[in-house]
This record gives structure tokens, sequence and C-alpha cells, in this order.
């Protein structure tokens, strides 16, 4: 369960461009949800979700992950827990290049520690239900879109994160690819029971999921 | 961690392959080129040394700096005794020095005049080797002289013709004889060729009145490397008021020219590895800049950026001993190889003669310590060439570097 409390956020405090980019945010996600946060460009999505996913620390109130509060933990302690609890899905550039997309689904078990037998059986489970096991050797720059997208997916629940953090996932697909993605990330959340918060101004993201949350200027205008 | 470094390295060909090569070719370059001038420097002192000079000298207290009859060694035969007995020792000679006049019929001339045991300096010298005309001394030579061409020359003398001594004996009584030239020499050393000429010591001894006294004893060692300790053992052998000289003092105004020279070298060298280093550093600079977004995206993952760090660090690593490592063995392979088939340059012996070059082969030294420290110094530049792209990257936090463009 992800709790917020009262949260503000502000870049460039104190300066002439000083934004509010969360204001007095207060929400409850409960474990399994399929949630969505929209609101128009620049309201403040981005920003939330960073701040869930301990990317970016905020100015005040408390945002806790279980039973962990993650507004008091250092840098350290965020990135072991952005490895360990959290799995991540951004717009674009989600691959290694280096690494190829079995590689890159397995990458973040692999820094967790598993055994290299139980990541192969892993990453050949998700790369089934994202279709993209007959894909496995090729390389990052080889795969359209959609597929990019798909492997990103792959690799954010792979390691079974208590949460799902999908920041826009579907902004650079057409619809048909955009469809096709939300629908498996659908029957991740229903197979695997995985928490997914989207941060999206997609129809048909707002449509598939089942909670909606607005975010205007800063707060929450509807939950 | 580890293959992901490697795999870096694979996929970012550009930057491994110029810093692969140009860390390779400065390493292989280096040693060839320290090889080359430490090869050259130590034949030449060595060629030097076995011209005249020796490794080691023993003299009476204070003849080196101020050379008189006053300071010569005494009771010769006991001091060459002792010299048997000491180890590492290969050969030893006793010299006795005196200036005289040398006078033809048609000109005159100063000369060192010197006193030698024929048959035991062939041993410490190329004396006898450098024979133009005539023949070396032997042991029953009497008023015999082996002379340099160039003073012959002066003295506008040759091969049979007499020369009339004047000087003054080890008591600073009159000394004079006549002297036939029974050989030339030319070691190549001009100054040298154009003030020495040579007598059986046995005959000069009595001219002189030095019989049992030497200006100085001459030694080789088995290893001019380890003269100084030779040296030692000979100083604590021998009783007090006689000096060892090693070919360190004995050469020092040589030593020092090799000594600036070696550093015109590294200089030159280090002008070069600067260029280097900051050709490593752009392409590592470039590189990394790069790949900010998807540095960004590992840390977003959950590495930390010590692990960051790390991870860049060990790619630099990895290129660094890998191009380094070969570049040794080749360097290693090409200074072994032409120490044993050294390059060959025709008519250099003839130029640089004055020099201690006798021969047309350039001396190449393949030395394992100097290798590795050689290498060492290009391992070290690719490290220093990596902290400031590093330090660069640091300063993004992770949402920063993925926004990055
Ligand atoms: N690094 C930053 N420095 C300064 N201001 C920022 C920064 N990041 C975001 N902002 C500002 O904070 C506000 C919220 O930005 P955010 O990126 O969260 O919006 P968003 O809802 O994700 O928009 P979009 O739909 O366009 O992605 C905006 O006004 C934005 O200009
Ligand atoms: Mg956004």
């Amino acid at each position: 369960m992800v709790r917020l409390e009262h949260v503000h956020k502000y870049f460039n405090k104190d300066t002439q461009r000083e934004v509010h980019a969360l204001d007095d945010v207060s929400l409850v996600i409960e474990d399994g949800e399929f949630t969505v946060i929209t609101g128009t460009s620049g309201c403040g999505k981005t920003t939330l979700l960073n701040a869930i996913g301990a990317l970016d620390s905020v100015d005040s109130g408390r945002i806790t992950i279980d039973e962990t509060e993650i507004t008091k933990l250092d840098e350290r302690e965020r990135a072991a827990l952005r490895l360990q609890d959290i799995g991540f899905v951004f717009q674009a550039y989600n691959l290694i290049p280096v690494l190829n997309v079995a590689e890159n689904i397995g990458f973040i078990m692999k820094l967790q520690g598993y055994h290299h037998e139980a990541i192969e059986k892993r990453i050949r489970e998700v790369a089934m239900i994202l279709e993209m096991d007959h894909r496995l050797s090729a390389m990052p720059n080889e795969l359209s879109g959609g597929q990019q997208q798909r492997v990103a997916v792959a690799r954010a629940v792979a390691a079974k994160p208590k949460l799902l953090l999908a920041d826009e996932p579907t902004a650079n697909l057409d619809s048909k690819n955009s469809q096709r993605l939300m629908q498996m990330m659908k029957s991740l959340n229903e197979i695997e029971k995985t928490t997914i918060l989207f941060a999206s101004h997609d129809d048909y993201v707002m449509e598939m999921s089942r909670r909606e949350i607005i975010l205007s200027d800063g707060h929450v205008e509807k939950m | 961690m580890f293959s992901l470094a490697l795999k870096n390295i694979l996929f970012y060909k550009g930057r491994t392959l110029t810093t692969f090569l140009l860390s390779l070719c400065s390493t292989v370059l280096f040693v060839v080129y320290v090889a080359f001038m430490d090869g050259s420097h130590e034949s030449m002192l060595k060629n030097s040394l076995s011209i005249y000079t020796g490794a080691i000298q023993v003299m009476h207290a204070g003849h080196y700096e101020n050379p008189s009859y006053d300071t010569l060694l005494e009771d010769l035969p006991s001091v060459m005794q002792t010299l048997k007995e000491i180890e590492g020792i290969r050969a030893s000679t006793p010299r006795l020095e005196s200036f005289a006049l040398l006078s033809s019929e048609e000109d005159s001339a100063g000369a060192m005049v010197t006193g030698i045991v024929p048959e035991s300096e062939v041993l410490v010298s190329r004396l006898k080797e450098a024979l133009v005309k005539g023949r070396y001394l032997d042991s029953e030579d009497s008023n015999r002289l082996y002379m340099g061409e160039e003073l012959a020359k002066r003295l506008g003398v040759d091969l049979d013709d007499e020369v009339a001594l004047v000087g003054s004996a080890t008591d600073y009584s009159f000394a004079a004889e006549r002297f036939q030239i029974i050989g030339l020499f030319k070691t190549g050393l001009f100054e040298f060729d154009a003030s020495s000429a040579f007598v059986n010591k046995a005959y000069f001894d009595g001219l002189m009145l030095s019989e049992k006294m030497a200006s100085s004893i001459v030694i080789t060692v088995d290893d001019p490397e380890k003269a100084e300790t030779v040296a030692e053992k000979i100083s604590k052998e021998l009783p007090e008021g006689t000096e060892v000289l090693t070919w360190k003092k004995l050469m020092a105004s040589m030593v020092q020219a090799m000594e600036v020279d070696s550093l015109f070298g590294y200089i030159s060298m280090g002008l070069f590895f600067i260029v280097v280093f900051f050709v490593i550093m752009i392409f590592g600079f470039i590189n990394i800049s790069g790949r900010i977004r998807e540095l960004g995206l590992l840390r977003a993952l959950g590495l930390r950026s010590s692990e960051i760090l790390k991870l860049l660090l060990l790619e630099a690593a990895i290129l660094a001993f890998a191009s380094v490592l070969a570049g040794t063995v080749i360097g290693g392979y090409l200074a072994h190889f032409y120490e044993l088939n050294p390059i060959i340059i025709k008519g250099m012996a003839e130029t640089y003669k004055a020099y201690g070059i006798i021969s047309d082969e350039v001396p190449t030294r393949f030395d394992l310590f100097t290798i590795a420290w050689n290498a060492m110094v290009v391992l070290l530049l690719n490290f220093l060439a990596i902290f400031y792209p590093v330090y660069y990257i640091r300063q993004f936090t992770p949402t920063e570097a993925m926004h990055h463009v």
C-alpha cells in the first residue's frame, strides 16, 4: 500500500521561477490497483510518480510504501528501495543499449542477486506474457518502439516489485500498439497481482484503468 | 558488473578502438624508445670504459683530483696480490703515468707517457685492438713506444722513427731517453689518440725510478652495474690512504651528459604523453557524456552512484590493462628482438666514433624493470584521463540525467 500525506514539492524554490509542482497531495493506493494519474501537461504527473518511486525527494509531507517511510531515506537507501521494490517504465529510452532483450529483462533480478536459473525461467515467463519470447536475443536498437516498451515492462515486472510505475508508457506508440501494451499490462495486473500506477493522458489508458486520479496544477482534483 | 563493463567496451567501438590503439602505441613506443636510449647510453659507456678507463681504478688518496708523483701507489706487488683474492674482479693492471715532452726532428709535443704491463693491459683495455700499424708492446720491450696515431702526426713521425723523451723521474730527477716507435694506435677518442704514448712498464720503471709504484691500478669487473659493490670490497681490503673510484666517478662528465640526454628524451616523451592523455580524456568524455541518459537510467533502476563510478572505472581499467599489456608484450618483444638482432646503420660507427660508438649496430637494452615502469606510466595516464569525465557525470541526479539530451 502506498500512502501520501500532504506532500509538497517545489522546483527552483525561493527564486523568480519557483514552481509548486505538488501542492498538498494526499492519497492512498491499495495493493493490486490498476490506476492512472491524469491531467493536463505540466500538472505534476511525472513529479508525483518520481516522488512515489523515490527518484526525487519532496519538500514536505510523508510518503510510505507498506511500512517504509521513503521520505526519510537517504540517497543510498532510496537507490536500494528502487532496486528492490519498484519497477519503472519511462516514456522512452528505457533499455540498456548494450544488453539484449533477455539481459535487459533479467537485469534487475541479476542486480538483486537471483540465481542464474531462476532468472532464465522468469525471463521466459514474462517474455511470454508480453509476447517478446521470440526476440530474446535481439538488441534494443533492433526493436520497434512498441517492442521496446514491452521489454521495459517485462524488466519492470520480472523482479516482482511491490509497485510498477509507468510514466506515459504509450506516449510514443500508435493506438494499436498502445492497446496491445495496455492489454498486456492489464493481464500482468490480473495474473501477477502487480500494483500498477500510470501517468498518462492517453484515452485508452484511462479507459482501461480501474481508477482515475486527476491532477491539476499540482493538487488532486478528483480521486 | 564486469560483464556489463565489458559489453559497454565492445558496444562503444569508437572510444574503445581509439583508446586501445593510442594506449597500445604509446606503450610500444615508450618501451622501445627507452630501450634504444638506455641501450645506446649503456653501450657508449661500456665502450668508453673498455677502451681505456676500466670499471674501477685504485689510486693513492688524492691522486685523482691532483695527480702528482707524491701520490703514487707503493708496494705494488702486495696490493696486486690483495686484489687477486677479491671476488668479482675479472682483471687488473697497474699503470704509471708521466707527463713528458716528446720531440722528433721536426717537432715536439707534450704527451702522457704511460708505463703499462702489456700482457695484463690487454685484459682491461682495448689498446691492443686499437693497433693500426706496427705491433703492440710486449714484456721484453725496452725503449719502444706505442703511440697514438694523432700524436705521431703532430710530431711528424711514423713507424720505426725515433723520438726523444724528456721528463722527470718519480724522485723529480731529470729523465731522458730515446724511444723507437714500434706501433701506432687509434681508439677513435681524438684527444686520447693525440696525447698518449705507451711504454713497457718494466723498462719504464728503470728510467722513472718507479719500481713497485703505480699511478693507478685499472680493474675490470664481471658486471659493471655492480662496480659499486666490488669497489666497496676493495676499499675494505686495501690499506688506508688508497682511494677506489668507480666508472661513475671516473666518467662523471659522460654520465652527466647521458643523464641530460635521457632527461630530454623523457621530456619529449612527456609532451607526447600529454597529447595522448588529452585524446584519451576527450574520447572518454565524449563517450560518457553521450551516455548520460543511459547512466541516469541505471541509477533510476537502483544502481548507486558509487556503482556507476565503479562501472566507469572498470571500463577504463579493462581498456587500460588490455592495451598496456598488449603494448608491453609487443614493445618488450621488439626490445628483446633488437637487443639480440640489432638494427644496423651503415657508417654510424665511423661518424660517431668520438662518442664511443664502435659498431654499426644500434644497441638496444631489454630490461624488465624498465619495461615495467614504462607500462605503469601509460597505465597511470589512462586512469588519470578518466577522472574528469567521471567527475562531470556525477553532478547529475538520475532524473536530470534521464532528461538530458
Ligand atoms: N527539473 C525541473 N525544474 C524545474 N521545473 C520543473 C522540473 N521538472 C518539472 N518542472 C515543472 O513542474 C511542473 C510539473 O511538471 P511535470 O513534469 O510533473 O508535469 P507532467 O504532468 O508530467 O507534464 P507532461 O504531461 O507534459 O509530462 C511543471 O510546471 C514543470 O515545468
Ligand atoms: Mg510527465
